[in-house]
């Protein structure tokens, strides 16, 4: 049995939410109360992940941490069709890559949506800018795959764990003051992650309308 | 050089290739932040990216396809016109308002999108535009001044060949030719094209990309040592106060718009397509169930529902029975209407509103009645909504746009030649028991709409999910009463006397009201009621509406009391 320790209005917890949610994986959720309550940094939860960060996944009697590891974890344990974190090394490094640029969103554009929404004392002009660096080189990558046929951050023609681990970030940036608008193939890529099936939503986070052609 | 918010220089504002299959791009020109999105019909609109409702931008909405969803509380604007089509917090009051959302001109050409602050210049390709196939660069968003961009641009022009610069922030270096989009004071987007596709088009584009990016971080390292100019702060328009308030009644607005027939047809055996096209640009909005009333050369008005589906303004697609045995309006539309020829309509007025919140809708038409529905149908269909239709018809060759309904991916049943009993079941079984938010919308002969009113009456359907609109009036109007009627506005107090209408009666004071059918059937004469009981005699007004008192159909209905106070 699964169970999340999920805020949220926590990006890293949606990232699970929305893997499990595409894997139509069931799970239990227990509330950790990240703001304005601090719970992660509380005894029973330090017990649980001692870096007191959220997400934190138990399955059965396996406790694990980071939304990355945890996303590696869920589509190798239960992905069965493997397409989601395939086993080639080369691809391998390649989500992995794209594992470790998630978590320098989430140092950036994460970080000054704290400091503007949860009362987090970061440096917001440092966070955005360091937000726009990343969301330039991204939407380059973006735009010359889709001029290659790729639509996803990696070489396979499908989405891989590593589309999940930097989609809710950037999608929730404006509420850092950071704007989108001059990266529209990041903006192209938003709506193919939210038309993927089974995709969820969370607050700050929308749908897209339906692309079919046969709509 | 400064920027200005009233430049009506033509710039590029997108790649057409930003625009996929429905996707909103968010963009910006001198100052104005747009919403730009590409409809299933080709057509590539340019708006103001702001809800008109709670200020929201477009660009998080949804491309329905003939439509722009706001995200926000689901207000829906149409391709073309920015028409307001529908207000989910008052679904049936968006016929009433004319909401219109900004737009600016647009112009799709060699691969760009184009666009102007205003429409004070037409669009006019860059010199030498006209000569070949152009290929789109990878736009360069640059944060620095428009005009250091340009001059940016200028330095990299070799020694031996220099820069050529081109009216509207623009310059040809060899074999490209570079547009500097005005984003704001301190903002540009560099978009670069080609003559001709290169050979090998990524090695291309990567090799003008990193020319560009070196370009973009030097112009930027510059930027950040001088001040920033300030930001252009365009104005926005305030929403009117009669757009912001709630009407209390739909005032007929009495425009005609002169049409010319583009194209008319037989689209089934004893029913004839008119596709009615404006001399120039487009038409007004219109909301599914709407209809026209067109200007009959011998004088007569009649009303037709528009077949159209969301956002196609080009021309509306009517549809008129052939009656052998009319009273000369459809017959001489069918008889000596011909293509080419110039009708007058009316702006639509809408009737039979759609909601769009059903969890279920079932539409139910017979013969001609299949208009509106067919309209209501693409509606739907286009926004990947639930739904079925089921069309009765004596025979098969009697089903009109038979091709326009077999493209919809909805169910579509044809019921064709069924005895009354089974038509009775036919509709008994599809409609079922009621449940929450289910709708049924009916249109067709009155024998139809008495036998669906009554099916979901018994079968527990509440009065407000049955709509339909009559065509006409087929009640014998009880004319013999006599009473007074005082015109609250107007200051007059009229007698209206047996065997005479009230409209006929205010016409005779002088007074100018509007009206159509003059049965009792179109609404157009609708009129508020402050005092006295009203003996309605229409079709138009549901039984809730009638017993409500608070509106007359002053050509048809008259007063139980002796007196009537109206709001005229």
């Amino acid at each position: 049995m699964i169970t999340l320790y999920d805020f949220e209005l926590s990006g890293n917890c949606y990232k699970l939410r929305l893997l499990m949610s595409i894997l139509r994986l069931r799970y239990d959720v227990i509330p950790v109360d990240f703001f304005p309550g601090r719970q992660h940094k509380s005894d029973w939860f330090l017990k649980l992940n001692p870096f007191g960060q959220l997400p934190v996944l138990k399955d059965d009697d396996l406790v694990l941490s980071d939304s990355g590891a945890i996303l590696a974890y869920l589509a190798k344990k239960y992905d069965e069709t493997g397409l989601w974190f395939p086993d080639d090394p080369a691809i391998t490094a390649e989500i992995l890559r794209w594992h470790a640029i998630a978590d320098d969103i989430t140092a950036t554009a994460s970080a000054a949506r704290l400091a503007l929404g949860f009362d987090y004392d970061f440096d917001v002009p440092k966070a955005q800018a360091g937000a726009h660096r990343i969301f330039r080189l991204m939407d380059e990558h973006l735009w010359f795959g889709e001029r290659e046929g790729r639509d996803w951050l990696c070489r396979p023609a499908h989405p891989t764990t590593a589309d999940i681990a930097c989609f809710p970030y950037v999608m929730l940036s404006e509420e850092g003051g950071i704007g989108r608008q001059d990266y529209p193939a990041l903006r192209r890529w938003c709506d193919r992650v939210r038309r993927i099936p089974g995709f969820t939503i969370m607050s700050g986070i929308f749908p897209a309308g339906r692309a079919l052609e046969q709509a | 050089m400064t920027l200005s918010l009233t430049d009506s220089t033509w710039y590029p504002i997108a790649s057409s290739d930003d625009l996929p299959f429905r996707h909103v791009y968010q963009g910006q020109l001198l100052g104005r932040e747009l919403a730009v999105w590409r409809a299933d019909d080709g057509n590539v609109n340019v708006w103001e990216n702001r809800c008109l409702h709670r200020g929201v931008r477009l660009s998080i909405g949804i491309n329905e396809g003939g439509e722009l969803k706001c995200q926000y509380h689901g207000w829906r604007y149409a391709n073309r016109s920015a028409g307001c089509t529908y207000i989910p917090a008052h679904p049936a009051d968006a016929p009433a308002r004319r909401i219109q959302n900004r737009t600016y001109p647009v112009r799709e050409a060699f691969g760009l999108i184009w666009s102007a602050a205003n429409d004070d210049q037409p669009f006019q390709p860059f010199p030498g535009a006209e000569t070949g196939e152009w290929f789109p660069l990878r736009p360069i968003p640059v944060n620095a001044a428009p005009e250091d961009v340009l001059a940016g641009l200028v330095t990299l022009a070799p020694d031996d060949q220099p820069a050529d610069i081109l009216p509207g922030l623009a310059v040809r270096l060899g074999a490209a030719h570079y547009f500097v989009q005005p984003v704001d004071s301190n903002r540009a987007v560099i978009r670069g094209l080609l003559q001709g596709q290169p050979e090998d088009a990524v090695t291309t584009l990567r090799s003008y990309n990193e020319t560009l990016t070196k370009l973009r971080d030097r112009l930027e390292r510059a930027a950040r040592k001088k001040p920033a100019p300030e930001p252009l702060q365009p104005s926005f328009e305030q929403v009117s106060v009669d757009l912001a308030t709630m009407p209390d009644i739909a005032i007929p607005r009495g425009n005609t718009i002169t049409v010319v027939v583009k194209r008319k047809w037989a689209s089934a055996d004893g029913i004839i397509g008119f596709e009615l096209a404006p001399r120039e640009g487009h038409l007004p909005t219109f909301q599914p169930g709407a209809h026209i009333d067109v200007h009959l050369p011998n004088g007569l008005i009649r009303q037709y529902s528009i077949t159209n589906g969301p956002g196609e303004l080009l021309s509306y697609i009517i549809g008129v029975k052939a009656e052998s045995a009319g009273k000369g309006g459809s017959k001489i539309l069918v008889e000596s209407v011909r293509e080419g020829d110039l009708l007058s309509i009316s702006e639509p007025r809408n009737n039979f509103p759609l909601r769009r919140d059903a969890v279920r809708t079932v539409l139910i038409a017979a013969g001609i009645g299949i208009t509106p529905l067919l309209s209501m149908a693409r509606f739907l269909d286009k926004s990947s909504l639930p739904y079925e239709l089921h069309y009765f018809t004596r025979l098969g060759e009697h089903i009109a746009f038979r091709p326009e309904l077999e493209a919809l991916h909805g169910k579509v049943q044809f019921h064709t030649g069924l005895a009354r009993p089974e038509i009775a079941q036919t509709i008994s079984q599809t409609l079922g028991e009621w449940s929450h938010a289910q709708h049924v919308y009916v249109c067709g002969p009155s024998a139809l709409l008495e036998s669906v009113r009554v099916t979901a009456a018994t079968q527990g359907w509440p009065e407000e999910s049955i709509h339909f609109e009559y065509f006409k009036n087929d009640k014998v109007i009880d004319d013999s009463s006599s009473f007074e009627v005082e015109l609250a506005r107007s200051a007059m107090t009229l007698q209206v006397p047996a065997g005479k209408t009230i409209l006929e009666v205010m016409r005779e004071a002088g007074l100018q009201v509007p009206s159509s059918c003059e049965q009792g059937a179109c609404g157009t004469c609708l009129t508020g009621v402050i005092e006295g009981e009203c003996d309605h005699q229409d079709v138009y007004l549901n039984d809730t509406e009638k017993r409500a008192n608070t509106a007359i159909l002053t050509c048809v209905s008259r007063a139980k009391s002796a007196r009537l106070v109206l709001d005229i």
